[in-house]
């Protein structure tokens, strides 16, 4: 769908972006990551043509990208405005014609979404008069209405409540279902783990990493797992004895624990079910993963200290 | 073009849904409608009471003037002859503003002269004539005729007089003529900077509330630059209409309903002129009106309003296109709204020496940098206006449609630099604005 080829971008003596490539599949959410000022922002600008890279270009679909491309693409920026005295069906009027619909069109598409999200009452209503939450959601049906082919959302969830949340994360599900392809850049690791196929991470100025969330969290495991279990904790400690550590714990209640056991020497997951059998009652038992949030860590706080060194 | 015409509307119909479009709508024509009802009713007023002294050594008008008095006028008579410089010198006369001298030559030569230390105002000349007219003229009744006054005023046709410079007669290189030009550069002015700074605000506004990044990600900042200036422009348009309409209807009405009446000679306590100038036609008392007061005059009789209007459309569509680039281009340079408004302060000067280059061309329409100022694009919109309103001989014509050309191109290569301005600033937020930086963005395609 969209590969972004050797793409470097300065302002002026600071590089913003370092010859990054990343190649992104129809049909897939794929999160851009990275700490704030990685470039990430330039690298979606350079997407939607507001700003000119110096180096390299971008392919949508086999073709190098021109301005027509454009209105296949839905843009959501992280520092997002609207016309506080135009209405609601103004907004959705202007914006989707400036990206080529009809006014029966937007008409049509509006009255969809407004009764998908049960707001229709909300149609007349001037933007200054909503709630930031209200007007977030006016905001991401504007960037949906044209159905565009490519969607950019830049965190797409802040600014909304928990429930919200689920509802904007279920409509991405529903349009990657539907074969849309979706670059989710965020700094909400739970969602990128929970709707991200792939993802790839920014760090000063550079890719650092891309791949499939579980691939990367595969490759960065620790070897650590955690047994939920019933007993005495210290009946827990006493069996681990030399061949385990125990690294970390959860308490859940009076005599109900989670564990998280390290192997030592050539002990594995098996050998350790058979030490704590009969010492306490194992309710689960599983390989511990690396969240993405701790993946995002690992890779951007080894270099930041380096470089404060 | 689509897209940029989509920005316009929607600039446009912001710009009219506002509070101060209806507004300014409303009360600027109303303003201008009273300025010009408080010219036509006190304009050309000099001194508002004289006192004159009539020396009648030969008894002609027999110490009486009116059968009842002016209030405006107190006239005393005096039974010799008094010299001019006596007049103007001697202390005994320095409580008359004029010395009105009728000899016994006035039957036969019909010439009377007034000698004053100020220039008395048109009204107050036409009010002196008026009255020493018609007291010889009764003196003449009862000398040569057998006619009563009454039945020699029935019968007495009234000559309308035209006076004509025979150097000017279309009386062109009045200054009045000249500031009904400033008015129009001046009114040029007013709505490029109104607008010019709706223009400020609105890029300003795009820049601060993060939206100008949703446009730019569907059309091109030249397009998102020109449907703004364009949709702002029409704004502008639109309330110059009418504010056209409000005034024209209001002129209309002030000659028909208001105007007359107020020149009517009843409400100017000249009561012997009541009658007469009652049972005159409308077109009449209009001329006696124009009489009266150069500024109705002016409005009604000198100004071609048709020209004027057509030119001054011109330009100003120009010169808003030539200002307004350079509004836009500061909104999207400055980092923040603030600094935006501060930023703006050169173009206001620009404007105010514009305006200074009409009035100096009022006064010195020969001079060389009165032809600089008129072709000079900052300056050629009032200016043009001036002369235009002086009036170009035929074979000057051609200088307007030089200076209209210059403006144009000046205006299609600022739009050009502001776009590369605006394309390169208006995702720049709370940097500090230098000169450097500037230059930089300018050299950037």
């Amino acid at each position: 769908m969209l590969e972004i080829q050797n793409i470097s971008k300065s302002f002026y003596r600071k590089v913003a972006l370092d010859d990054v490539s990343l190649h992104i599949q129809t049909g897939e959410i794929f999160g851009l990551l990275g700490p704030n000022g990685a470039g990430k922002t330039t690298l979606i600008r350079i997407i939607n043509r507001i700003i000119e890279p110096d180096k390299g270009h971008i392919r949508i679909n086999g073709d190098i990208m021109t301005q027509q491309h454009l209105s296949m693409i839905g843009y959501l920026p992280e520092e997002r405005g609207l016309y506080r005295t135009m209405t609601v069906e103004d907004h959705a009027l202007f914006l989707g014609q400036l990206r080529g619909l009809t006014k029966k069109d937007v008409k049509t598409q509006l009255n969809y979404w407004l009764e998908k999200f049960e707001i229709t009452d909300w149609r007349k209503k001037r933007i200054e008069e909503l709630s930031k939450g209200m007007a977030q959601k006016v905001q991401f049906i504007c960037t949906v209405l044209h159905e565009p082919k490519l969607l950019i959302l830049d965190e797409p969830l802040s600014g909304f409540d928990p429930v919200n949340v689920e509802l904007i994360k279920q409509e991405l599900i529903e349009m990657k279902a539907k074969g849309k392809t979706i670059i989710l850049s965020t700094h909400n690791m739970k969602s990128v783990e929970e709707i991200c196929d792939r993802a790839a991470l920014i760090h000063q100025s550079k890719k650092i990493m891309e791949g499939r969330i579980s691939e990367i969290q595969e490759e960065r495991k620790t070897g650590n797992y955690a047994v939920k279990f019933r007993g005495s904790m210290i009946a827990f400690v006493n069996a681990l004895w030399t061949g385990f550590e125990l690294v970390d714990k959860e308490v859940l209640g009076d005599d109900k624990f989670i564990a998280h056991v390290k192997m030592r020497g050539d002990n594995n997951f098996e050998d350790l079910l058979r030490t704590l059998l009969g010492q306490v009652k194992i309710e689960a038992a599983w390989e511990v993963l690396p969240s993405m949030q701790d993946v995002f860590i690992d890779l951007v706080q080894p270099r930041k200290e380096a470089e404060n060194a | 073009m689509r897209n940029s015409w989509l920005i316009a509307l929607r600039e446009l119909k912001e710009r009219m849904g506002s509070r101060s479009f209806v507004l300014m709508s409303f009360f600027g024509p109303i303003i201008i409608l009273c300025l010009i009802y408080f010219l036509f009713a006190f304009g050309g007023e000099g001194k508002q009471h004289w006192n004159v002294l009539i020396t009648d050594p030969s008894h002609l008008l027999d110490n009486k003037i009116m059968a009842q008095e002016d209030k405006s006028i107190t006239y005393s008579f005096a039974d010799q002859y008094i010299e001019m410089e006596e007049f103007r010198d001697a202390k005994k006369f320095q409580q008359y503003d004029a010395l009105f001298e009728v000899n016994e030559k006035v039957l036969s030569n019909k010439t009377a002269f007034v000698f004053y230390r100020v220039k008395p105002s048109v009204r107050m000349q036409t009010r002196l004539q008026f009255h020493i007219e018609r007291r010889i003229e009764e003196v003449m009744i009862d000398q040569f005729t057998d006619l009563s006054v009454k039945e020699f005023r029935k019968i007495k046709q009234p000559l309308n007089v035209a006076f004509r410079d025979v150097f000017d007669p279309l009386d062109e290189a009045s200054d009045l003529r000249g500031w009904v030009g400033f008015f129009y550069g001046a009114i040029i002015f007013v709505f490029i900077f109104l607008f010019g700074m709706t223009i400020l605000r609105s890029v300003s506004r795009e820049k601060s509330n993060r939206i100008v990044e949703v446009l730019l990600a569907s059309v091109h900042p030249n397009q998102l630059l020109t449907g703004k200036i364009v949709g702002i422009g029409i704004a502008a348009f639109f309330q110059f209409i009418i504010w056209m309409v409000v005034v024209g209807a209001g002129l209309y009405f002030m000659r028909e309903l208001i105007f007359p009446d107020m020149l009517d000679a009843s409400n100017m306590d000249i009561v012997q002129m009541t009658d007469e100038v009652k049972n005159q036609t409308r077109l009449d008392q209009l001329y006696a009106a124009s009489e009266y007061n150069e500024f109705v005059n002016l409005v009604y009789e000198r100004v071609q309003f048709g020209t004027m209007t057509a030119f001054f459309l011109v330009f100003f569509i120009v010169g808003y296109l030539f200002y307004g680039s350079f509004f836009a281009a500061v909104g999207a340079t400055s980092g923040s709204e603030s600094d935006g408004q501060q930023f703006v302060l050169p173009i206001i000067f620009l404007l105010c020496f514009s305006l200074y280059a009409g009035y100096f061309a009022l006064q010195n329409p020969e001079s060389s940098l009165t032809t600089f100022f008129h072709y000079l694009p900052f300056t050629s919109p009032v200016v043009v206006m001036v002369k235009l309103a002086q009036g170009y001989a035929p074979e000057e014509s051609m200088q307007i449609y030089v200076a209209l050309m210059i403006l144009l191109v000046s205006a299609a290569l600022n739009l050009m630099l502001a776009g590369r301005l605006y394309k390169n600033g208006i995702l720049q937020f709370g940097h500090r604005v230098k000169f450097s930086l500037i230059l930089r963005w300018l050299k950037k395609t």
